[in-house]
């Protein structure tokens, strides 16, 4: 494997009460692109912000660990956090332009620096402003509001406000989210060829677009490190069942079902009931598919499979009267 | 079934008729006002009215400009120490404080508002006026009569803008959204780069708001000022001159010497023009956050 950029360490979080994070440990691979994916809510975003310790910023937070960048401690009260923060630019989920021009949102960063010659600004201005293709969109308007250009072009300003700090490594949260598909296109092909230069690391909860981008791949699950390691092995072949399961609940449903129970035409506590004891029968971490075609049992079952400590690795509609619930014991 | 009908009309009616009765109160208050004041408008000429400080009621000579100096040097002043502390102090709680705080200080900041204003006089005179009597003019060797004057009066007033100041000051940073911190701060500032150049900018109109609101507030402020500030009906030249702001002329004065021609037409016409100032004043600063509102729906 490459040269690690990020070390993270037995990371956990709490977030009043809930644990967030389950002690985190993975190594992120310098200048390569390292997606972090799992289902919303499963303490992606969390992670994150960890990071570059935005978390700061949620009231009712607690966090230990450790996450090594540079063999600086971020979560080290010591650690100069601005310094750290300077080395990691952030593209969030909706594009967010500071309340300014388009060339002082790029010059904001370098000027805060300590950047504060006209031409040296001009210049920075331009070259990043070209380095995402944006420059020969808005050169004639640079002073205008960056309020004004388009969703797809404001993601591009901040990516370029970003990287005019000149940072080592770039933390996308969801980029594209909000974007239409022409401009996420446009921002996955400037990651891509950014990557030659920078580690970046991206959050999203959309399966393809890992695919497409990423070299390294990190599952999270419910606040859990499910799997990592590099991107063909964990989509091509998961060691871990839910990794599988995710990977394939979003395409095909290819699980690896070891019982199928049919439960069409009962009502709800039987269902239930019989799930249970097909479960009971099986070895631990098989595999049980349950067909239902009661609407309630769509929701309870998989509630009452949970409680149980078993995990619900997918719930889907098959046709119009029943639905498949994946559970693995 | 048409009870039910009638008692539906006559709810919907009543509801309306008192609804238009308030909004109609005040413009018959400026009706009254302009046709009580209107009588010395056509005796004395208007820039003799705004601009003479002669203030001889029994001679006919009724020259504004003391009052409306004294207003103007009050007001400034408490505008002038209000506004650094109650910015300064709502930047602390909603950039810095952590939640338990902010919900410790808010109600006693609400709670400063809700104290009559002739509370704040008597502890003008029993504690800021002896106070520059006793300590403040000997130190600066400047005469005062007896700590009484605009010091007095600016002070006072500055503690009743306060809350107004802090609480929308608070309400408008508040609107700020926090993904604009996280950007700046994820670019490397610093907390105060990251408040002065992104937070107060963004913030700017509402804070003008927050100042305006508190400016009219403190324009139209009576008992308190009135009772500390001196009354003395000549044009201010230093903050430790007494002075005679409009409120309280209009409430030391109105009622009596009323034998005296045109004197209360000349109180009514003060009136008038301290509902106007007020008003404009609290226009722009509603116009200005209703426009904050919108942009952040």
């Amino acid at each position: 494997m490459s040269e690690t950029q990020i070390e993270i360490d037995n990371v956990n979080a709490y977030y009043i009460g809930n644990h967030a994070l389950k002690n985190i440990s993975v190594r992120i691979p310098k200048k390569q692109i390292t997606a972090i994916i799992g289902p919303s809510g499963c303490g992606k975003s969390t992670l994150l912000k960890c990071m570059n310790r935005l978390i700061d910023l949620t009231d009712g937070i607690t966090y230990s660990g450790k996450i090594l960048i540079d063999n600086e401690d971020v979560f080290d009260r010591k650690t100069d956090i601005v310094n750290i923060r300077k080395k990691m630019g952030l593209l969030a989920q909706k594009p967010i332009p500071l309340p300014m021009s388009i060339y002082d949102n790029i010059a904001y960063g370098p000027k805060i620096h300590g950047l504060s010659k006209k031409p040296d600004l001009d210049a920075i201005v331009e070259k990043y402003l070209k380095l995402v293709g944006l420059w020969e969109e808005v050169k004639d308007r640079l002073n205008s509001p960056a309020s004004q250009l388009s969703i797809g072009q404001q993601q591009r300003l901040c990516l370029a406000r970003g990287l005019a700090v000149e940072p080592e490594i770039i933390l996308c949260d969801e980029p594209t989210s909000a974007l239409d598909p022409v401009s996420s296109q446009h921002i996955e092909q400037q990651l891509l060829k950014l990557k030659k230069d920078y580690t970046i690391v991206i959050v999203t909860h959309n399966i393809h677009q890992a695919m497409r981008l990423a070299d390294y791949v990190v599952h999270l699950y419910l606040g859990e490190l499910v799997e990592h390691g590099p991107a063909n092995e964990v989509f091509e072949n998961p060691k871990e069942e839910r990794t599988r399961a995710y990977i394939n609940g979003t395409f095909f449903a290819d699980f690896k079902v070891d019982s199928e129970l049919n439960l069409k035409g009962n009502a709800c506590p039987f269902n239930f009931v019989y799930a249970k004891q097909a479960l009971h029968t099986m070895e631990e971490g098989k595999i049980l598919k349950v067909i239902v075609d009661d609407p309630l049992a769509v929701t309870e079952v998989p509630r009452g499979m949970e409680a149980d400590g078993h995990k619900i690795l997918n719930v889907k509609q098959i046709n119009k009267t029943d639905w498949q619930i994946v559970i693995q014991k | 079934m048409n009870i039910r009908r009638l008692k539906d009309n006559i709810s919907s009616r009543l509801m309306l008729a008192a609804t238009v009765f308030a909004c109609l109160l005040f413009f018959l208050m400026l009706i009254g006002l302009y046709s009580r004041a209107s009588p010395i408008l056509s005796a004395v000429p208007i820039t003799d009215l705004l601009f003479s400080s002669v203030w001889e009621p029994s001679d006919g000579k009724f020259g504004f400009l003391p009052f409306i100096m004294g207003t103007l040097w009050v007001t400034g002043l408490a505008t002038i120490i209000a506004v650094p502390i109650s910015l300064l102090s709502s930047i602390y709680l909603s950039e810095y404080a952590g939640e338990r705080l902010r919900n410790a200080v808010k109600p006693l900041i609400d709670l400063l508002a809700g104290i009559p204003s002739v509370v704040y006089g008597l502890w003008g005179v029993l504690a800021v006026v002896p106070f520059i009597k006793n300590y403040l003019a000997p130190v600066l060797g400047v005469e005062t009569i007896g700590g009484y004057g605009i010091l007095a009066g600016g002070i006072v007033l500055s503690i009743m803008v306060f809350p107004i100041i802090i609480s929308v000051t608070g309400e408008v940073l508040r609107s700020v959204s926090q993904d604009l911190r996280e950007v700046s701060l994820s670019l490397g500032s610093t907390k105060w780069q990251t408040i002065k150049h992104v937070v107060l900018r963004k913030a700017r109109p509402g804070i003008f708001a927050a100042i305006v609101l508190g400016f009219s507030r403190a324009f139209g402020e009576t008992m308190a000022v009135l009772m500390v500030v001196g009354n003395v009906p000549k044009v201010p030249s230093s903050v430790f001159d007494p002075a005679y702001p409009l409120p309280a002329l209009i409430a030391n004065t109105f009622g009596e010497m009323m034998s005296i021609p045109l004197y209360d037409s000349a109180i009514l016409l003060a009136a008038l023009m301290l509902l106007f100032v007020v008003l404009i004043f609290n226009i722009i600063a509603r116009m200005v956050l209703i426009k904050i509102e919108r942009s952040v729906i």
